[in-house]
């Protein structure tokens, strides 16, 4: 019974769908019956047959409306008018290839802008980390009041591990880079030191052999080594049997147990950093060594992979009571350390994430700006069809239908938009990847792909209807009989549609507006990045690391002796003005702190003097061109058997010595020290800045090569030109001191500060970009209205100039009117962008996001703009003959 | 020219479904019928009826088939399907409901 039903059903539609021909024919004939009756009836009532005919006709009403009425009742009128709808459209936009190509292109553009900020967002925001249960993954993290981010100490993680419950692993990993040498050429390998569990954590295996284990965290147990996939093919030829062999690295024979598989990603991390997904060449134990009694110094990055269902809030309370286990554990009761746990996906894709959702946004104005467009035209265009639709609803066309075709056109126009959109996507996600920042993460993830696509279709279908729903609710308001009264004349409902389309430009103004404000406060943002004066001067500086293999440079003095030499070899070679060393180099993350005492000054209860410690050669400054403000640098006498020699940058004696000269004040790191035990403050030296965007610098000293040193060697060569023509030669002294060695991290300074400062150019680029589109699209909207709006009012003008109106009267009238939409979309515009311009808050250096100079600036552009538009519809304007205004009539 | 009123778009189902209950009919003589029955109290426009019909058509309720009319004239007649019959006991059942509900209320308060 049911089956049957449904049966009968498909068969009907099937039949009112496949066979129109005959159900129109029959509709004729069965709706020409009740006629004929009722004709006959009116005869047989006494009636003359015309007007028996009309009385019928007139009884029976409109028989085209009832037709329509019956079609619509047979429910596939969907599908058949679709067809019909859309040879309509298609055959519309053939007519008006002029308008087609705008409004096509103006779509194209702003959508498949849209898709390639979209395809970046997929891949670096949504799309999830190739880690197996990647949501599981955290980040275990000191954090203070003076340190957010601050790693763990080796022996409070593992008092951690042994107490936690909240983990299914819980590691911590530290960059320490090898040298490889044995086999050829020496290469300097990119290393992470990890704790047992560290590959657990991340869900990833080794392709052959085996993860460290706890055991192998002794010290002692043999030096091993997990080497990475490109390691393993480039040094040594992807030979299976390497598992178990010995290879020397640092000096050392170390024994390979295992050899990641391609793509097994690095995480990213803080200290010499690594950005994730960089390529690690080879991972080896971490070992405990030293006193496990002293928890002060912290160099470890902690990571671990929560227990299923465990909260991170859960896990990060759980910790904190742990550390204040460990904290009464070993007599620490003053600081106010706490652990921070922070969601790996996070901590990777976060700090773009504010970047991306403006650019998204800033993309997604545009689009509003191109559907205001593109409904402007429409309009247009619908006022010009006025009578067309009266005729057609006169014919029994429902207003549902007459909207419905309004519909078809406009999402056909933003369905092609759209695939022309994808090409433009395409192209654009190609230029945004080489546009996008050096350090930006998960670049290799982005791609125009199937939810890219998906995308493109949901945004151009939403804006067929954004922009076609106006015009279709308008245009389907037609007043019948005025439609077919007026119809031949061209000024048809010409008050409403324009006042619609006069508000529509405003809105088009008020939003290019916003975001050329927002551009405008990036531009003075980049602006001042520029002007910012590092605290260096990076302009033929070329820098690179040498980590010193621990075997071969065992005491201090060896590092200081080599160190020494290389710094006199690399000088002499031609071309180079000034060669320096030291532990490390600006921007490079490097941290590490100390606590130290005063002569003579005592600290505040339960603070410590502290600060950051380097060591330097006596022309590491001169090199890196960091300006010296008191006393000296280092020179060659500051040797081991000189007194101790200090050297502190401005903050340091600022914080310390505010109201005194720092130079020849002592500090020491022994709780009693003797007289050797002091270092002398020779020199002040100009604050680099920690980072390229940080406002300051945090408290340094340097310590002399020659007195004290460490083996993470940095060296820095100034060269008279460009730098890169000493590159060879200073390989070659490396090489020629110790063949052992290798050259790592080569860097030009300039292009360090380069890329410090790409992601706000990238910005700028971007939106400076969108808003010039935005104000073009705009332009055009205005000309169209104020164009339009001339055309109407030609007989007005011609009036005008009849009765003695001067041409720069007409103009004026002309202009006016479109200052005065200009200035309502300004005005909009700024108050929006009073509002929205805090978000870009975080994204702008130095400049108030409430500028007055851009808003200013950007108010009398959007101004000078909206009269540039109205120029030529106002020439024309004052073009209007009297006598053929007249005629027209 | 606005649609006819849907006042009695259910109830016209129910007299269309009636009407034709007993023998098939033509649209034109559904309308006469109902008119005649009712004592011209119902009037039933053209631009009702024939929608109706290709609705209840569209349903399955009823079907239809081209026969000559007693004045030999071609016309469609339509004429109740197996589930027209049980729609239409439905809505009588309905109808009846209805009205007795109605009445009861009109004759209490």
């Amino acid at each position: 019974m049911k089956a049957e039903r449904w049966w009968n059903l498909i068969r009907m539609r099937l039949r009112s769908l496949l066979r129109r021909g005959r159900v129109e024919q029959e509709l004729n004939r069965e709706l020409g019956f009740p006629l004929e009756q009722q004709i006959e009836e009116n005869l047989a009532a006494g009636m003359a047959p015309a007007e028996a005919r009309f009385a019928a006709l007139r009884r029976l009403g409109g028989v085209e409306q009832i037709k329509e009425e019956c079609r619509d009742m047979r429910r596939t009128d969907y599908i058949e008018n679709l067809g019909q709808d859309l040879r309509y459209a298609l055959r519309a936009l053939r007519k008006s290839p002029g308008f087609a190509a705008v409004i096509l292109l103006t779509l194209a553009l702003s959508i498949g802008a849209n898709s390639a900020i979209f395809s970046v967002i997929d891949g670096v925001l949504l799309k999830p980390l190739p880690y197996p249960e990647q949501n599981r993954i955290v980040r275990v993290f000191f954090t203070g009041r003076t340190f957010p981010k601050f790693p763990l100490n080796p022996f409070d993680f593992r008092d951690f591990r042994a107490r936690s419950r909240s983990f299914d692993a819980l590691a911590a990993f530290t960059r320490a880079d090898l040298q490889l040498s044995g086999s050829g050429q020496p290469a300097k390998l990119n290393a992470f030191r990890v704790t047992a569990g560290y590959f657990r954590v991340l869900g990833l295996g080794p392709e052959r052999g085996r993860e460290f284990d706890e055991h192998d965290e002794i010290p002692g147990n043999g030096r091993l080594v997990i080497l990475g996939d490109r390691m393993w093919r480039t040094q040594f030829t992807a030979t299976p049997d390497i598992i178990g062999k010995n290879i020397t690295l640092d000096s050392q024979p170390f024994t390979v147990v295992g050899v990641m598989p391609p793509g097994a990603e690095h995480p990213g991390n803080d200290f010499h950093p690594l950005g994730y997904g960089d390529t690690v060449d080879a991972w080896w134990p971490f070992t405990f060594e030293g006193n496990p009694n002293d928890r002060g110094s912290h160099y470890m990055e902690g990571i671990g992979r929560l227990k299923a269902g465990v909260k991170p809030e859960r896990a990060q309370a759980e910790m904190n009571g742990l550390l204040a286990q460990v904290k009464r554990e070993h007599g620490d009761q003053g600081s106010d350390w706490q652990i921070m746990l922070i969601p790996l996906y996070q901590e990777i894709a976060g700090s773009s994430e504010r970047l991306l959702l403006v650019l998204l946004g800033a993309v997604g104005v545009v689009l509003l700006i191109a559907c205001v467009n593109a409904a402007n035209l429409l309009l247009a265009r619908a006022a010009a069809r006025q009578r067309e639709l009266a005729v057609r609803s006169a014919l029994g066309a429902p207003r549902s239908r007459l909207i419905r075709q309004m519909l078809t056109e406009s999402l056909l126009i933003s369905l092609l938009g759209g695939s022309l959109g994808v090409a433009v996507a395409m192209g654009g996600v190609r230029a945004l990847i080489s546009l996008l920042p050096a350090d930006f993460p998960r670049v290799d993830a982005i791609h125009v792909n199937a939810q890219v696509l998906a995308f493109t279709l949901l945004v151009a279908i939403a804006a067929g209807f954004l922009f076609g729903f106006v015009p279709a609710l308008q245009v389907s308001r037609t007043d019948l009989q005025q439609g077919l009264r007026e119809g031949g004349r061209s000024s048809t409902g010409s008050g409403r549609h324009t006042r619609l389309r006069s508000v529509l430009v405003v809105a088009e103004a008020s939003l290019a507006c916003v975001l050329l404000i927002g551009a405008g406060l990036m531009l003075r943002s980049l602006a001042n990045l520029l002007r910012m004066d590092p605290g260096f001067r990076p302009e033929h500086v070329l820098t690179a690391s040498i980590p010193l293999p621990e075997a071969d440079y065992k005491t201090g003095e060896a590092v200081s002796r080599f160190c020494d030499q290389l710094v006199t070899n690399l000088s002499n070679i031609p071309g180079v003005r000034r060669a320096g060393a030291g532990s490390d180099l600006p921007w490079t993350g490097y941290d590490e702190n100390t606590g130290f005492d005063i002569e003579g000054k005592k600290p505040p209860p339960n603070q410590g003097f502290h600060a950051r410690y380097h060591y330097a050669t006596p022309d590491y400054f001169r090199a890196l061109g960091i300006p010296l403000v008191h006393g000296r640098f280092f020179t060659e006498a500051d040797n081991k058997d000189a007194p101790l020699a200090l050297i502190v940058n401005q903050a340091m004696a600022g914080r310390y010595w505010p109201h005194e000269n720092a130079v020849g004040q002592r500090i020491t790191f022994s709780d009693t020290p003797k007289e050797g035990d002091w270092l002398r403050i020779v020199g002040v030296v100009g604050d680099v800045k920690d980072k390229p965007n940080s406002s300051g610098a945090e408290s340094a000293f340097w310590m002399a090569y020659l007195q004290r040193s460490n083996s993470n060697l940095s060296i820095v060569v100034r060269a008279d030109s460009d730098p890169r023509q000493v590159l060879a030669a200073v390989r070659r002294e490396v090489s020629r001191l110790d063949p052992s060695l290798a050259l790592g991290d080569v860097r030009l300074m300039d292009q360090i500060t380069d890329a410090s400062i790409s992601a706000p150019r990238f910005a700028f680029f971007l939106v400076g970009l969108f808003a010039a589109l935005a104000m073009v699209l705009a332009a055009i909207g205005t000309y169209g209205v104020i164009s339009y709006s001339v055309n109407q009012r030609t007989h007005e003008f011609g009036l005008r100039m009849a009765l003695g109106a001067t041409p720069w009267g007409v103009q004026r009238l002309v202009i006016l009117q479109g200052i005065k939409l200009a200035l309502a979309g300004v005005a909009l515009g700024v108050v929006a962008a009073l509002v929205l311009a805090r978000v870009l808050r975080s994204l702008i250096y130095e400049v108030s996001a409430a500028d007055p100079l851009t808003f200013t600036m950007v108010s009398m552009i959007v101004i000078i703009v909206a009269l540039l538009a109205c120029y030529l519809p106002a020439r024309r304007a004052t073009k209007a003959d009297p006598t053929v205004a007249l005629r027209a009539e | 020219m606005g649609k006819p009123s849907d006042l009695l778009q259910g109830t016209l189902d129910l007299l269309i479904l009636k009407t034709i209950s007993l023998e098939p009919k033509h649209g034109w003589a559904i309308a006469k019928r109902i008119e005649q029955v009712s004592n011209d109290a119902l009037q039933i426009t053209q631009g009702a009826l024939y929608p109706a019909l290709h609705r209840l058509e569209q349903q399955g309720w009823i079907r239809a088939e081209w026969r000559l009319t007693e004045t030999g004239r071609e016309a469609k007649f339509y004429n109740l399907t197996k589930a027209g019959r049980a729609q239409l006991e439905k809505e009588l059942a309905q109808w009846d409901r209805l009205s007795n509900a109605v009445g009861l209320v009109i004759r209490m308060v």
